[in-house]
């Protein structure tokens, strides 16, 4: 749950994000706000382009061509990232906001050892000796729960399991104490049972160093494991936005009713698998008023012609659309209990 | 295949290609139009003069040769050579009209035998694997030992000056490349579910590779044999260039440019007096190698949104 | 690796005697008589039949297939390659005698491969500068398409015919005196560049390297107009790979990111590149030496070729084919250490 006695780490104020491709412009990420505390952590869900990632990204300054951050403002400890030099952004990335991206094997580089790019991450912040830095390095491996550190130091990439270099990653992000993790789809490429093992890793080390945490995801089983508040996203804006609990208990937004409906079921007797009809728009052409509407069984005229806000409806809980209470009706029908899991 | 013309057609580049092969294709079908010949061999170069230095263009048949023309009951069909003479009084313009059709013969005849042999080879030593597999491959590895150049010039040395050895001799060299990609292209069909269908239903081996392997790898083999058939074409050229190729006076880009070996620095004071003597024969030659590339190049950019699954 | 490598080792004499054999086939194409005439330095020779017959018996010529291919490989294994013609000394000598000159002149020519292939390369990558990506484009498609000898005429025609300044053969006259007649030049490695500076004349140094440039560039041209495209992709493409977005999230500056972490994963295809470039320049040297009269042994080949010396083509052939196999190996090698993938397996 949210504590307001904790610091507030991030402010991200009206981000928008546009891609200028030749095709027209792509408006990934349009005006999203969101905030995160010390030792929180943000779950941002949604479909593959939907705009999380570019979200994330967006945030540390890392765009590729053609994206350019054209709007909003980004308060890390009070101060504007947008506004930053890239030579003091260099200064906070990796030190301050580390990343943790989806594909380890690609993520890392295949010609130098663990331990070089590991070391890496430390002596390029601080005035440290080539074994200190081998020394912190054998500490975060094991930390993270890589057997031998010491030789696992020495080898590259290619000789990892999967699930180690994801370990290895980690151990790579958190070699400076950041105060913000940026996690990116960090366990989808992974198997099922390595899945489970990084995210009990990650919470365990969330709470070590008291960090906070932004995770990215499609999967909804995840978030529920690890998050403390949810911010759905779809094309481009934040949709629903509120703690954990209320996302799976009380869904206000038809995307989030759908996204939780379209889960399987053990407990329950659901003949038929829902699933959101429809695909997901296409950037270049997004419809007119709620971008949901042509998907959205709760759709209505007004949908059609006017895009809603994100409004506070209850407490601590904002949606962007017209007709919530419809969908606070339907959910009742279906109790969202059981499967998940969801921490008090 | 036609969606791969009508992308061909598009392409500005590939586009300049097709136009200079179409330019090309015509003078190699009118040359006897064009240029018509004076001997009963059309690929004998007529001589302008007895000169052994080069001549300006617009330079006059000479009193001699006419002279000589008429005692052999021959007809003068040009009294000017338009671009010139090269060395020994040969008439330039009349070697590079015929020498588009050698051009043609040659690199469109080794190309089609040297892909025969490659792609026999190496759907063999695909398909059938093991120790064939291992042989066929080190007997491409000793080919391929040595520089291609070079040994045409070993094979056409030992069988002598001729454009038919020269032709035997790029064949005989050149066929290993085709074999290499062909092999692998089948080693990754051959696992597909289609080849085992074949196989399950008791189909013949030669008749799986030729029916049904060999149609859907042979396209990248087709985008190199486009671009070797430029290269075959210079490689010819520098053999008549070395004096070890066509026979003299046969009409040949590269021995026309052998003509000129020895005029290039021009006399003392006029640089670059003889500069027609190189080139004409040179501008054939590159704009014929130029078209090929262009057409073959943009086959291969064809080619990779194919490999990627996007038809 | 170790074994890949064993491997490439032991399979070497076995590819080299196919080479052999394949260059024995050809050779026996010739009748007996034109063998011999490989053999003799005397053509006057050839004209007694009796002389004639018993060198044939000599040398194992009219023999059946197999014994005359052995025969053939033990002369090969004492260095006796026959007699040239052309070079009026025996094969291997002549070999011997012209190998400086073309070493010196290869050598050369990978300092441009390197440099413009690789170097510039790498930077019209880092630098997306429009002006430079049309002159690659330019450069590569000219470069595939204009031939050796043709090229080379151009830069004769160029810089010898209108300016003056590069002239064809290895040196100047006065040069030539100095360095073979005069007693007091020592001939070190046969380098004359290196030889010239050895005795400290400067002047012989500057005329040598007059006389390479021409050479060098026609010989070099399009290896590294193809390098250079090589380099390009390969560093652009690695450029977008996400190892790359990792580094930058980890703060290191621009330049080690490219440097480091970009150029070592973009070199691994490009060194096996050049390499296989660099190996090709060997078949390259027959045309230019020709063309600019450098007295190496690819102009020695083309006229033993045009005089049906068969003896010194094939001899020739032989040690490129040679130069070929052990370069090749080299390469391998080589890309099996610089990736660790490949070296750890």
């Amino acid at each position: 749950m949210v504590n307001d006695n904790k610091t507030k780490i991030l402010q991200v104020k009206d981000l928008k994000t546009y891609f200028f491709t030749e095709n027209g412009i792509v408006k990934a990420v349009d005006g999203v706000d969101f905030e995160i505390y010390q030792g929180e952590t943000l779950g941002l869900v949604g479909e593959s382009g939907c705009g999380k990632s570019v979200t994330a990204f967006s945030i540390v300054k890392l765009l590729d061509y053609p994206g350019k951050t054209v709007g909003g403002q980004v308060f890390f400890r009070g101060e504007d990232l947008l506004k930053k030099t890239e030579k003091k952004m260099r200064q906070i990335r990796g030190k301050e906001i580390s990343l943790i991206f989806q594909e380890p094997m690609t993520s890392l580089n295949p010609v130098f050892t663990i331990g070089f790019q590991i070391t890496e991450a430390l002596t390029v912040h601080y005035k440290i000796s080539k074994s200190k830095a081998q020394e912190k390095a054998v500490q975060l491996l094991e930390k993270v729960g890589i057997p031998i550190p010491e030789q696992r130091i020495n080898e590259y990439p290619h000789q990892l399991s999967g699930g180690m270099r994801q370990r290895a990653m980690i151990a790579m992000a958190l070699a400076c104490d950041p105060t913000l993790l940026i996690a990116d789809e960090p366990t989808t490429s992974l198997d099922v049972t390595i899945q489970a093992q990084i995210l009990e890793l990650m919470k365990t080390l969330l709470k070590e160093f008291n960090s906070s945490l932004i995770m990215i995801t499609h999967d909804l089983g995840v978030i529920a494991e690890i998050a403390d508040r949810i911010a759905v996203m779809y094309a481009g804006k934040i949709v629903e936005y509120t703690d954990t609990r209320s996302i799976f208990y009380n869904p206000l937004h038809p995307y989030t009713y759908g996204l939780l409906t379209s889960i399987p079921r053990l407990d329950l007797d659901i003949e038929k698998l829902d699933s959101i009809p429809g695909l997901v728009p296409d950037p270049l052409h997004f419809p007119e008023g709620c971008k949901f509407h042509p998907r959205c069984p709760f759709a209505t005229a007004k949908c059609r012609k006017e895009e809603p806000v994100l409004k506070e409806v209850e407490n601590k809980h904002m949606v962007r659309c017209w007709h919530f209470e419809k969908v606070k009706e339907e959910a009742k029908k279906i109790a969202f209990t059981g499967r998940l899991a969801v921490s008090e | 295949m036609n969606r791969i013309i009508k992308k061909l057609l598009s392409n500005t580049t590939s586009l300049i290609g097709l136009i200079l092969l179409f330019v090309f294709v015509i003078i190699a079908i009118f040359a006897p139009i064009i240029a018509p010949p004076l001997f009963s061999d059309p690929y004998q170069i007529p001589r302008m003069s007895w000169d052994t230095e080069p001549q300006p263009p617009g330079f006059p048949i000479s009193d001699d040769m006419i002279f000589v023309y008429e005692s052999m009951g021959e007809p003068i069909t040009r009294d000017k050579a338009i671009f010139g003479t090269a060395q020994g009084g040969y008439d330039i313009f009349y070697g590079l009209i015929w020498g588009t059709r050698t051009a043609f013969r040659i690199g469109i005849v080794t190309v089609v035998f040297s892909m025969l042999i490659g792609v026999i080879l190496g759907s063999i030593a695909a398909y059938f694997g093991g120790w064939l597999d291992e042989l066929l491959m080190r007997i491409t590895d000793i080919f391929l030992s040595i520089p291609f150049l070079v040994a045409a010039m070993v094979l056409t040395t030992i069988l002598g000056r001729g454009l038919d050895k020269v032709m035997i001799a790029l064949v005989f060299f050149g066929w290993m490349g085709y074999a290499r990609v062909i092999r692998g292209s089948i080693l990754c069909a051959k696992e597909d579910v289609y080849v085992m269908a074949a196989r399950a239903l008791g189909v013949k081996d030669y008749s799986i590779i030729v029916r049904h392997l060999l149609p859907n790898t042979i396209f990248p083999v087709m985008v190199q044999a486009s671009m070797n058939i430029g290269s075959m074409v210079i490689t010819a050229a520098a053999l008549s260039f070395l004096g070890v190729g066509a026979p003299l006076g046969y009409a040949d880009w590269g021995q026309m440019v052998s003509f000129a070996r020895n005029w290039i620095i021009g006399s003392p004071g006029n640089a670059g007096e003889y500069w027609y003597a190189v080139f004409f024969p040179g501008i054939f030659i590159v704009l014929f190698v130029l078209s090929w590339n262009l057409v073959g190049d943009t086959l291969r950019d064809i080619m990779d949104p194919r490999l990627r699954g996007e038809l | 690796m170790l074994s890949y490598i064993i491997r490439r080792i032991l399979i070497l004499p076995l590819i080299l005697l196919g080479v052999t054999f394949l260059i024995f086939c050809l050779f026996s194409l010739l009748s007996p008589m034109e063998r011999l005439a490989t053999y003799i330095n005397d053509p006057s020779v050839l004209k007694n039949p009796q002389s004639a017959q018993r060198l044939i018996d000599k040398y194992h010529l009219d023999e059946p297939f197999p014994t005359g291919y052995v025969h053939w490989l033990k002369s090969l294994l004492r260095f006796d390659f026959g007699w040239s013609p052309t070079a009026n000394q025996p094969v291997w000598d002549a070999i011997m005698q012209r190998l400086p000159a073309t070493m010196e002149l290869v050598l050369y020519s990978i300092i441009p491969v390197i440099l413009v292939g690789i170097w510039l390369g790498v930077i019209s990558a880092v630098h997306h500068n429009d002006m430079l990506d049309q002159f690659i484009r330019v450069t590569a498609i000219i470069g595939w398409s204009l031939p050796t000898f043709i090229f080379g005429l151009l830069i004769l025609f160029i810089f010898y015919g209108i300016l003056g300044w590069l002239p064809p053969g290895r040196l100047s006259t006065w040069a030539q005196y100095i360095v073979y007649a005069e007693e007091g030049f020592k001939n070190y490695t046969y380098f004359i560049t290196i030889d010239s500076l050895l005795n400290g004349r400067i002047d012989i140094f500057w005329d040598a390297l007059k006389h390479l440039i021409g050479p060098i560039i026609t010989l070099s041209y399009i290896s590294w107009a193809y390098l250079l495209r090589i380099t390009r992709s390969s560093m652009l493409e690695t450029l977008r790979k996400d190892y790359i977005r990792t580094a930058r999230s980890k703060g290191v500056d621009e330049k080690t990111v490219i440097h480091q972490h970009a150029r070592k994963n973009a070199m691994i295809p490009v060194v096996t590149v050049a390499g296989m470039m660099i190996i090709r320049m060997l078949g390259g040297v027959v045309i230019t030496e020709t063309v600019f009269t450098y007295p190496g042994l690819g102009f020695w080949a083309a006229s033993s070729a045009q005089q049906l010396d068969y003896g010194s083509i094939i001899g020739f052939a032989l040690l490129f084919a040679f130069l070929m196999v052990v370069g090749n190996l080299i390469v391998d090698v080589s890309y099996a250490l610089i990736d660790p993938r490949v070296r750890l397996e």
